[in-house]
């Protein structure tokens, strides 16, 4: 009976153990703000993992929460770049500043037209694509704005000030389409990202 | 007493002088009625003609304009070839617009005046810096300040002309023609321009002394208006009547207008080339035709050589009776000097200089049929043939003139040696490829076939073939979107398949190989474009969904639902394919390709922009971990080869493509700013024995080497993890594990148990235990 004392043995520490593995496999996130979270849904977007800059995002799961009131407030703010100046070439720079001057003057094609020429110079960089979808609302083409805050928005990986941009960009987009419920989500992004920064 | 001897004549009756008299002058009234409606006639038909449109003026197409500013990766060589491209001239100093001096670690350049599409942009001397790795710094010359970006002109590429008459032209404002070929053009052409009155009694005087003299015709007597009659409302054969009409369209001409706008239709009139079936007409167009260049840039020998041209453009063909030529511009020149245009030495040393001329044997313009073929059906859609033909539209291309070389080059160079290698008859292989930007959905380079100058058949937009493998990555796409089913370790078969089709057939796969080569993992099983374990992920995932995610990338028809799909039973053209692969280049993000940016009318006037378009149409994440198993393929897979031509440090992502009995070698795939495609195969789809590693890789690799591509940047999304991975089992590894793989999985899903060989598992000593529960 050998085999059948071994089954037993089997089944009575593979128990115990499974159950332990499983509170290993609820692995906790490194982030102070966040202790005790488990990982989400893969549904829910989370920040990029540590190689990019570590951004806080305190308000994600039920901002409301007033447990949430215990957890003190992060040390300090993420380091993403707050502007295109950080992350931009002269030449990209100097681009966004004569579309800037063109958009204040409401000459939205010439604005439109140095983003883009700086866009061909910089593919991923998500100032200026944000600085397009602006510009593509002005335009009125407001499913190209939403596209390309969208696609600013994945290429900030996790860039709060890019992001609050293009949600604006966004909720402003639905609205004008009659989106009513997309714009509010929308909305309620613009102002979760800008508790997180008031936060900060 | 004999009468007069002229009473023997009978005598006229007065009545008959006077009928007489009456006939002649009803005649003459007649006849001068006739001739006033002659007239009026012919002057209705010279007013209308030269007051209205006078020339239906073909829209002019440009390539995108290089951009100068510091971080530009461009050196001496890049940056000579490119002022060459553009027509300007190499000199130790700046002499005026459209000329250069090049030092060893720097560049003058005196850029011309262009009119953009947001604007005129005066001329201006710059001076740009260079450095190992590019352009250090872009000053003005004048005030020395920095630059921070300066657009170069962009090149005139082609014309959109009437496919029968094909007229094409250039115009210029008389102020715009030099002096030098103003009056050279009337020295020889006709020295009492301004005296005459259309025709020139002198000149016919002149003329038929100097031929009697000679025996033969030396010297022609028509003037330069009667030249422009010619040209504009007449036919070329010789009759009386043709000389007649001539004559006094010629007057008429002069009654209504004056002598410079005579001239200035003149130079723009006047025919001075062709080109297949495109005539160039008028000084502009000639001056670009065969010396790459505006007017305003001209030379002493090059305007003698246009206006030598005047006198038979089909006899003095530059480039077809270069001699014949080169004696007549030398003739020229000396009439320039005999009439005092030019001194003595500037006569003795523009005879000195060769003809010069630019390009090839076609010319300056009509350089890349294939791109301009694209963007004539670009434009078909939104605007009306005459249009496009007749009102002199300026439009604005994508085409990067580096890429499309690069791309010309490779494919050309490319299939002779690879013919060669491969011991294939010379001249059988075909080819077609593209070049996109990552992100803007700009195509920057087009060749349709190896015959990059040939504008016929286009297969880059036309020839739809089989993209085998190429359809892979949308099959893996289609499962890694399924993150709790499958990750890029899950373990595959690689056994055996046999299905029934449809039609009752068998079909049973086989590998490339034709071995069996174990359980692989998926992403390994793509880098070894491995079919077995292709059909058997294709077949859980389904037909219906993998045509979803095809269609999704950007193909637009409908593929047949049939397992073969999974191994690429789908037709596809090669800039589609540019397409669907940029769509995963850009993460998901599908901008349509697009070759034209701008449109604008002659005098300037924003018409249309295209501007950037972009919607999302697949899943970042998984798309991010189908271009991480892309690179895969690169370093370890079916393209691995890339890597005895580019260097280690650039990471590219790509997927070859074969077809059955090996008909067609695909190669597609992407850095971080170019997404580009090469097909080769046969016009007659007999097997041409090469893989898409063997063929199109070949090209490829030189081509992304010549593009100075950007690397790629693996940066993950917020919804992708990475995990180090156990090769053998995939679970998760640690420093324990011998042969361990970084992999990103999507946020959740990557594995959680340990593998064996990890040291974290030796705190779980049970760890196999635990598996067999799981």
């Amino acid at each position: 009976m050998r085999t059948s004392a071994r089954a037993v043995l089997v089944l009575l520490l593979g128990s115990l153990l499974a159950a332990c593995a499983s509170t290993s496999g609820e692995r906790t996130t490194t982030w102070p703000d966040d202790v005790g979270r488990t990982i989400p849904a893969p549904t829910q977007p989370l920040p990029p993992p540590p190689r990019q800059p570590i951004p806080i995002t305190p308000g994600t799961p039920g901002a409301g929460d007033p447990s949430l009131a215990m957890i003190p407030p992060p040390k300090s703010l993420p380091v993403y770049p707050k502007t295109a100046d950080e992350i931009s070439s002269q030449a990209v720079l100097s681009l966004m500043k004569q579309a800037r001057t063109a958009r204040a003057a409401g000459q939205y094609d010439q604005a439109s037209g140095a983003l883009e020429r700086a866009q061909r110079i910089e593919p991923r960089n998500y100032f200026v694509w944000s600085a397009l979808g602006r510009v593509y609302l002005d335009k009125k083409l407001y499913d190209n704005a939403e596209s390309v805050a969208q696609k600013s928005n994945s290429l900030a990986r996790g860039n709060v000030y890019a992001q609050l941009e293009n949600w604006k960009v966004i909720a402003e987009a639905r609205q004008a389409q009659g989106d009513a419920v997309g714009a509010l989500q929308a909305q309620a992004k613009v102002d979760e990202l800008q508790r997180n920064l008031a936060g900060g | 007493m004999a009468p007069p001897v002229r009473h023997n004549r009978p005598r006229v009756p007065r009545q008959f002088w006077y009928g007489l008299a009456a006939v002649v002058l009803v005649l003459g009234s007649i006849g001068l009625v006739a001739f006033s409606f002659y007239l009026v006639a012919l002057d209705k038909d010279i007013r209308t003609r030269f007051a209205g449109v006078r020339w239906a003026l073909p829209a002019q197409v440009f390539a995108a304009p290089l951009e100068l500013y510091s971080g530009l990766n461009l050196d001496t060589g890049d940056l000579k070839h490119e002022l060459e491209r553009l027509g300007y001239r190499s000199s130790t100093a700046l002499e005026g617009p459209g000329t250069f001096s090049l030092g060893k670690d720097r560049a003058d350049i005196f850029i011309r005046a262009f009119h953009f599409w947001d604007g005129p942009r005066a001329e201006s001397k710059i001076s740009v810096k260079l450095a190992a790795d590019g352009i250090a710094e872009v000053t003005d010359v004048g005030s020395g300040e920095p630059r921070d970006i300066v657009r170069m002109d962009p090149m005139l590429i082609g014309s959109i002309y009437p496919q029968q008459q094909g007229e094409d032209r250039v115009l210029v404002k008389l102020e715009e023609v030099p002096d030098l070929l103003r009056e050279g053009l009337l020295a020889v052409e006709d020295k009492d321009f301004y005296d005459h009155f259309g025709i020139s009694i002198r000149g016919v005087l002149r003329a038929s002394f100097v031929n009697l003299r000679a025996g033969h015709t030396v010297q022609g007597a028509s003037t330069v208006t009667q030249q422009l009659v010619r040209n504009f409302f007449l036919t070329l054969d010789r009759t009386w009547t043709r000389k007649f009409n001539e004559m006094f369209m010629s007057i008429l001409l002069e009654r209504h207008y004056s002598k410079n706008d005579i001239l200035e239709a003149y130079f723009n009139e006047i025919y001075l080339g062709q080109d297949g079936n495109r005539a160039i007409h008028g000084f502009g167009l000639a001056s670009w035709f065969y010396f790459n260049k505006p007017i305003g840039e001209l030379r002493d020998h090059e305007v003698a050589l246009l206006v030598g041209v005047v006198k038979g453009a089909s006899y003095y063909n530059p480039r077809r009776n270069p001699v014949r030529a080169k004696a007549r511009r030398d003739l020229v020149l000396r009439v320039f000097k005999e009439r005092g245009l030019i001194d003595d030495a500037e006569m003795q040393s523009a005879i000195e200089r060769p003809l010069s001329l630019a390009g090839s044997k076609q010319g300056g313009v009509e350089r890349y049929p294939a791109f301009v073929d694209m963007v004539k059906r670009q434009l078909r859609g939104q605007y009306k043939d005459s249009d496009l033909t007749d009102e002199g539209l300026r439009i604005f291309t994508t085409l990067d003139p580096r890429a499309q070389e690069a791309l010309e080059r490779n494919i050309s160079q490319g299939l002779a040696e690879i013919e060669k290698t491969k011991k294939l008859p010379a001249g059988t292989l075909e080819s077609a490829g593209v070049v996109t930007s990552v992100g803007g959905g700009d195509i920057l380079g087009v060749v349709g076939g190896r015959d990059v100058r040939y504008s016929g058949f286009n297969r880059a937009l036309d020839s739809r073939r089989s993209i085998g493998s190429l359809a892979k990555p949308f099959v893996y796409l289609t499962a890694l979107e399924q993150g709790d089913r499958y990750n890029l370790h899950t373990i595959l078969e690689d056994e055996p398949i046999q299905l029934k089709l449809p039609t009752k057939q068998i079909w049973a796969p086989m590998n490339y190989d034709r071995k069996l080569h174990g359980p692989q993992p998926l992403y390994m099983a793509l880098a070894q474009s491995y079919n077995l374990p292709t059909v058997r992920l294709g077949l859980e995932v389904g037909e219906k969904a993998v045509a979803t995610t095809l269609k999704q990338a950007g193909y637009t028809s409908d593929p047949p639902l049939l397992p073969s799909m999974f191994l690429g039973a789908v037709d596809v053209a090669p800039v589609e394919v540019a397409q669907m692969f940029g769509t995963i280049a850009a993460g998901g993000f599908q901008s349509p390709l697009s070759s034209i940016r701008e449109v604008t009318t002659k005098e300037g006037e924003p018409l249309n922009r295209y501007p950037i378009r972009v919607k999302q149409t697949l899943p970042e994440g998984p798309v991010y971990l189908i271009t991480w198993a892309m690179t895969q393929v690169m370093r370890l897979g079916t393209g691995r080869s890339v890597y005895g031509v580019v260097p280690d440090e650039l990471t590219l992502a790509g997927k070859s493509g074969t077809t059955d009995d090996l008909r067609d070698s695909w190669f597609s795939g992407f850095s971080g700013d170019r997404v580009a495609v090469i097909w080769v195969g046969r016009d007659d789809y007999k097997p041409m024995g090469l893989t898409g590693s063997t063929g199109a890789l070949y090209i490829w690799s030189r081509l992304i080497k010549d593009l100075k591509v950007k690397s790629l940047d693996l940066i993950p999304p917020p919804d992708v993890e990475e995990q180090l991975a156990d090769s053998i089992t995939g679970l998760r590894a640690d420093e324990g594990c011998q042969s361990r793989v970084l992999i990103p999985y999507l946020r959740g899903y990557a594995p959680q148990t340990w593998a064996p060989c990890a040291h974290a598992a030796e705190s779980q000593p049970m760890q196999w235990l635990r598996e067999i529960f799981q």
